[in-house]
């Protein structure tokens, strides 16, 4: 019997309109670009949807969620973090305009029966989230390799997703025309 | 006299302050503040106007659609350009798919735990509560082993000591009246809506190619490519999927969401008499029925002073009083300019000053219409409708006063629902009538594509030279507008009118407050640490105060206050 395919998303989340917090929008695209995976596979840049993550989160068996997360080091740190990394903060009700309404909405499925399997979480550490600004340069060098890693966690859980020979253009549209050069060319 | 100031409001969208000041239990001053600077006009400027919608999106990150749609109308505004008649319909299909998305959350995920107490749930009965639910509606997600089942989740919540999100709410304050039954059937129906706010979600990604980002826009009609051939396009096909989830998705809204609010308005009679606020109302027309734009499904129009007799009529986008009324004040808002501007002249250049009750205090503008304070949002929608004899309206605002009556024989008139219970009851009025509509505008592009009417797009052409425009939508929080100035294709000011600035203004010049601050006159505030009569009216507005920066926070650190001073 043939095991029915894996549901999966690819979120990334941030503003793409204050420098480094476009870090999640920005690997989402590049991953989706330099990959192919199964079709079932969601890719999605859900910019700062607060409570209304919870339609993407539904049902599935894994997430692997991207943001900048404010924590202690080196900006461009790169820091994986699973559910229960959080479950003694998670205890909070998190309410600032800083917070995705991640714990909220995976609250709520879980109580709906519908909470994702497996989340992951892929963290950087900001260094400058200025308005108006794109994705800073140590930023900017790091999304390739939270994108490669992104695809190594999808294939040790057994989905199908391989580089692909040509990369696909990317699309960041909000970066000015010079910027978006220099990030293709990359 | 005890100071209260919220900082932040929670389940909100957004940022946003509260300070009151309560004499005798009772509210006697308000302050309303927006903590965060929205400034995305100053990224449009310079843009190409036909880009500008995608900027716009950005605007906030939880009504992403609504700012792309009045972006394109500002734009086809200013070229006097036409859409084809399907793309009307398919921007309509997508406004209505995410405004009912919109209000589901609003009303159960955002705002119904101020009514809703969850510890008083281990104490019902199921199959009592079975059989009231079944009285109220014929809704089949009501039966006592659902009931049970969700009784049995939230005992184990309550059990384990890790009330986790549900940690805050302000359980057995002596607001809270509803017996453990109907707590129980509200609470199952919190549950049952995130499914259901899922599939307003799929509408909009049908046929917008992506949420919460669509990507179907275009100045000049839509990029759905229209072929009943062809499987890679727009076609019957597509058109039997969204059928079948809005079949799913209506009666959720029409029997189970309009029925839970017409149960509170019974059970919170009191509710209907405060929070009345400012009673000037301004809704725009909305869901165009034609190319030309000449007929809409919503009316539009203005009420002052709460006399539903006097309403004015704004037949359609081109109404001149409107454009001429509308200006932004930001004598009391961190902007470098005061008085009153138009918009077309609005300046966005930031003052910050702190929080100062007597003098600058917030990042929100204060809109005026003629120099009054408006109030916006469903209860608007659901006033000039009802007002203007829509028949629509009546049928579901009056299928609502019948519900509640039945209930326990309370009668509801329209003056009373200029209220903190009424803004509820509105948005589920509106939410029903916004369910029948969807099917009828699937019927009406359903209808002219079968007869033969494939084009989604007009081709806009930018001549040299200066040019103004004004897109408008009544978004679910109410009235928007953008207004924009275009040279030679490019945007040379961008100003946005947001539903949340009417509603959330600050003082004006004159020292006249906006509708949250008046609202919450009168309210009664009986525990000044749990203060969730305030929270009840600031939340039946719906606020969003576009939130534009988020990071996730790691440290866990606990960031809402409520400061009894």
């Amino acid at each position: 019997m043939i095991a029915p395919p894996l549901r999966v998303a690819v979120i990334g989340i941030g503003n793409v309109l204050l420098g480094d917090d476009g870090f999640g929008p920005l690997v989402v695209e590049t991953f989706r670009c330099r990959f192919a995976c199964e079709p079932s596979i969601e890719i999605h840049d859900l910019g700062t949807p607060g409570l209304d993550l919870a339609p993407y989160l539904y049902g599935k068996d894994l997430v692997v969620l991207v943001d900048a997360v404010q924590a202690e080091g080196t900006p461009g740190t790169l820091s994986y973090y699973c559910e229960g990394d959080f479950v003694s903060r998670s205890a909070r009700l998190r309410v600032s305009g800083h917070d995705p309404g991640l714990w909220e909405a995976l609250a709520h499925l879980r109580l709906a029966g519908q909470s994702p399997s497996e989340l992951i979480i892929l963290g950087v550490i900001p260094e400058s989230c200025s308005f108006g600004a794109g994705v800073g340069a140590v930023l900017l060098d790091r999304s390739s390799i939270a994108a490669d890693n992104i695809a190594n966690l999808l294939v040790q859980r057994g989905v199908l997703c391989h580089r692909r020979q040509i990369a696909i253009q990317q699309n960041l549209w909000w970066l000015p025309p010079s910027g978006a050069a220099s990030v293709t060319a990359s | 006299m005890a100071r209260i100031s919220i900082d932040p409001v929670t389940r909100i969208e957004g940022h946003l302050r509260i300070d009151v000041e309560v004499d005798g239990g009772t509210v006697n001053k308000a302050w309303a503040s927006c903590t965060m600077w929205r400034g995305l006009e100053t990224v449009l400027k310079g843009r190409d106007a036909r880009e500008g919608w995608v900027f716009a999106q950005r605007f906030c990150g939880v009504c992403t659609t609504v700012h792309a749609i009045a972006s394109v109308r500002a734009v086809e505004d200013a070229l006097s350009l036409e859409i084809p008649a399907n793309a009307q319909y398919i921007r309509n299909l997508i406004l209505i798919g995410h405004a009912l998305h919109d209000h589901i959350v609003h009303f159960y995920h955002l705002s119904a735990l101020d009514w809703v107490d969850i510890m008083e749930i281990p104490k019902a009965d199921p199959a009592k509560a079975a059989s009231t639910a079944e009285g109220c509606s014929s809704w089949t997600g009501n039966s006592r082993v659902e009931l049970q089942a969700v009784q049995d989740k939230v005992k184990g919540i309550v059990a384990s000591g890790q009330l986790g999100i549900f940690s805050h709410g302000y359980w057995g304050h002596p607001a809270m009246r509803l017996s453990p039954e109907l707590n129980l059937i509200l609470f199952s129906h919190y549950l049952q809506a995130l499914d259901f706010q899922r599939k307003s979600c799929q509408v909009v990604a049908i046929l917008g190619g992506k949420t919460p980002h669509i990507q179907n826009l275009a100045v000049g009609g839509v990029m759905n490519a229209i072929n009943l051939d062809s499987l890679a396009t727009f076609n019957m096909d597509r058109l039997g999927t969204l059928k079948a989830i809005l079949e799913d998705l209506i009666p959720f809204v029409q029997q189970v969401f309009l029925a839970d609010a017409c149960l509170l308005a019974a059970e919170y009679p009191e509710w209907l008499h405060y929070g009345r606020g400012v009673t000037n109302y301004v809704a725009v027309p909305d869901l165009p029925l034609d190319a030309k734009a000449t007929k809409f499904d919503l009316p539009g129009g203005v009420i002052m002073d709460g006399q539903l007799s006097s309403v004015r009529p704004i037949v359609n986008w081109k109404d001149e009083a409107f454009r001429k009324a509308v200006t932004e004040d930001s004598t009391r808002a961190w902007y470098q300019h005061g008085g009153p501007l138009q918009p077309y002249k609005g300046m966005t250049d930031p003052d910050y000053t702190g929080f100062k009750e007597d003098a600058k205090y917030t990042w929100v503008k204060a809109p005026r219409y003629d120099g009054h304070p408006m109030q916006v949002g469903p209860l608007a929608n659901v006033l000039v409708g009802y007002a203007s004899g829509h028949p629509l309206t009546r049928k579901w605002t009056d299928t609502a006063f019948t519900r509640i009556a039945a209930v326990n024989g309370l009668k509801v008139t329209p003056n009373d629902m200029q209220s903190t219970m009424g803004r509820y009851l509105a948005r589920s009025i509106r939410s029903a009538m916004l369910a029948d509509l969807a099917l009828a505008h699937l019927q009406l592009l359903t209808t002219n594509i079968l007869d033969g009417d494939h084009t989604t797009y007009n081709l806009p052409q930018f001549p040299k030279g200066e040019m103004m425009g004004m897109g408008m939508h009544e978004a679910p929080r109410g009235a928007l507008s953008h207004w924009v100035v275009i040279d030679s294709g490019a945007f040379t000011n961008y100003q946005a009118v947001v539903p949340s600035t009417w509603n959330a203004s600050p003082r004006d010049e004159k020292g006249v407050p906006g509708p949250y601050e008046t609202s919450l006159i009168g309210n009664p505030v009986v525990e000044a640490e749990k203060p969730l009569e305030v929270l009840r009216t600031v939340h039946s507005f719906d606020p969003c105060m576009a939130c534009s920066c988020h990071t996730l926070d790691s440290s866990g650190a606990e960031i809402a206050q409520v400061k009894v001073l």
